[in-house]
């Protein structure tokens, strides 16, 4: 009974040092809250930017919302109809997909210098946790949003993608073997990818992934507000800035800046033009597979490894980097900060090299095997 | 008339191998660097044979007359409406006529200068002879070259971003003033 009191407590103090809500005042969050000024403070605007591109996302969804059809006989159609007749729908549908590719960016970025100035150390433990929930939330929206064009490369690639899950119980041991074909047939809803599949990614995409991510959201920038910037670098510098209106002024013009840049985007460069036509005509399981059919640029640096090495390695290395992912502020809590830099810059490395030559690389592997 | 139209039309077909013409696909998709399928040209990405919309065996009696009519389309200038092909393939036979298209194929990377200088169906600005080349759809006027789209489509709606750069640079001085004001407002509630 002690013990179970004295777990309670540990509970207790563990959440009031994380989440100190007697701070929550106006002076506290607005008039005396002070960023730190240092080399790395360009880095305090990324969250911020993901914001924005969140938002983006969000109004325009909402103004997709009143057009799409989530059927499979008539999604494609839908989706033609907004970009081709619906007035500015072209901008909506190209500013939602550009976007969420900006979003994706940004929150890679912020959260690799998160990383690189520990801003997961105590006492931010739970901005880490809730902001890493909210990089796979991110993901997920991507991955559910691609099928609902119902176009060649947005089903295939998703039947890449479940198929993959199903692979992982080659590697489980016993009863946990049959667990992934369970969790692939709950995301497709039937034995193919198909009408009951569409229906449930776009659950996912438009109601739950959102009410989740709302949740995630509020918990993240609460926790942030109570424990204000932080301090960035080993050795903190004494000059600082006052948040309020100072950085919040530098914050919203590049607010503006962003949203210029993503609209001159939207208005002049259509996203889809970066692919082959055929991947983006309307879904025929009867019809050929065209070639090129690959998940989104985001999602490069799982495909590709899994195009290239063996399944098994893959996914060995996905489990270590998603623990990794949440057990940071334990595994790091003592690691310094140029040390914690270095290996945000090899994840970095990784990540653009894997993007931008991903392809090449495949290719001259294949070559090599072949 | 119509009956030995119909007769000769559909003798026509049966006697004719539906001639999709993958030398160009080919060429194309090798030198663009992009997947390019049938739509390029036919009604349906798999091409001409088969049962489905826009191929060979879905066609009623009269679109088989035009068919038939449509492959006696040797010289160019003849005015084409083939059923199984799309705008951009019709324009190709009526521009060049079937002579000559069998006679590029001997080097398909020819096509697009045989075409139309200024033709441009979608509208997207780029014309359909660089749309080959580059191996985008010249019927869809947001598929093309990333970099010609940019800069063709900057230079449309140059008004458009102009009046979204004034509005979002107003909008911002605005807001800039207002959280001054606000700042000084609560300076001031501190002291």
């Amino acid at each position: 009974m002690s013990e179970r009191k004295t777990r309670f407590q540990r509970l207790t103090d563990f959440l009031s040092d994380r989440l100190p809500l007697h701070k929550l005042s106006f002076e506290n969050m607005v008039t005396k809250k002070e960023v730190p000024v240092h080399g790395m403070s360009w880095a305090y605007y990324m969250g911020g930017l993901t914001l924005l591109f969140f938002l983006i996302q969000l109004v325009t969804g909402v103004f997709l919302l009143f057009y799409y059809q989530p059927t499979v006989s008539d999604a494609h159609a839908s989706v033609e109809y907004i970009t081709f007749f619906v007035n500015s729908g072209f901008l909506i549908r190209n500013l939602h997909t550009w976007s969420s590719s900006c979003m994706i960016f940004c929150l890679l970025v912020h959260v690799l210098t998160a990383f690189a100035m520990k801003g997961f150390a105590r006492p931010r433990e739970i901005t880490w946790w809730s902001g890493s929930l909210l990089l796979i939330l991110t993901f997920s929206f991507g991955f559910t949003g691609y099928l609902l064009p119902w176009h060649q490369i947005a089903v295939n690639a998703t039947k890449v993608v479940l198929q993959s899950i199903e692979e992982v119980g080659r590697y489980l041991p016993g009863g946990f073997a049959n667990l992934p074909t369970y969790i692939k047939e709950l995301i497709q809803g039937e034995a193919s990818v198909g009408q009951a599949t569409l229906s449930r990614f776009y659950a996912l995409h438009v109601v739950i992934l959102p009410l989740i991510f709302f949740a995630t959201l509020g918990l993240h920038l609460l926790s942030v507000q109570l424990h204000g910037i932080s301090q960035g670098i080993d050795n903190p510098s004494k000059k600082t800035e006052r948040f309020f209106p100072f950085f919040i002024l530098k914050d919203f013009w590049l607010w503006g800046l962003a949203f210029l840049v993503v609209f001159i985007l939207a208005l002049c460069l259509p996203f889809e033009s970066f692919y082959s036509y055929p991947l983006f005509e309307a879904f025929d399981s009867l019809g050929s597979t065209p070639d090129g059919i690959k998940p989104e640029w985001y999602f490069y640096f799982v495909y590709y490894p899994l195009e290239i090495l063996p399944f098994w390695i893959v996914m060995l290395g996905m489990t270590f980097a998603g623990a990794g992912l949440f057990l940071t502020p334990s595994i790091f809590k003592h690691t310094s900060r140029k040390v914690l830099s270095i290996i945000a810059s090899v994840a970095a490395a990784y990540l653009i090299i894997i993007t931008f030559f991903g392809q090449a690389i495949y290719e001259a592997f294949k070559g090599v095997s072949g | 008339m119509k009956v030995v139209l119909s007769v000769l039309s559909l003798t026509m077909i049966f006697v004719t191998p539906a001639l999709a013409h993958p030398e160009f696909q080919r060429h194309f998709k090798e030198t663009s660097g992009r997947t390019i399928n049938c739509a390029m040209c036919h009604v349906h990405p798999d091409g001409p044979e088969g049962l489905k919309t826009g191929q060979i065996g879905s066609l009623t009696p009269d679109q088989l007359n035009t068919l038939g009519l449509a492959r006696q389309a040797n010289k160019p200038g003849s005015v084409v409406k083939s059923p199984i092909l799309n705008e951009f393939g019709n324009l190709i036979v009526e521009t060049l006529g079937k002579d000559k298209i069998m006679e590029l194929k001997q080097s398909p990377g020819s096509l697009p200068d045989a075409l139309s200088k200024t033709s441009d169906l979608d509208g997207d600005g780029i014309t359909d002879a660089e749309e080959l080349k580059d191996g985008t759809n010249p019927l869809n006027s947001y598929d093309g070259s990333p970099v010609k789209l940019l800069k063709i489509n900057f230079f449309r709606n140059w008004f458009d971003l102009f009046m979204i750069v004034l509005a979002t640079g107003l909008g911002f001085y605005g807001l800039y003033n207002l959280l001054l004001w606000l700042s000084v407002k609560a300076g001031r509630k501190g002291q």
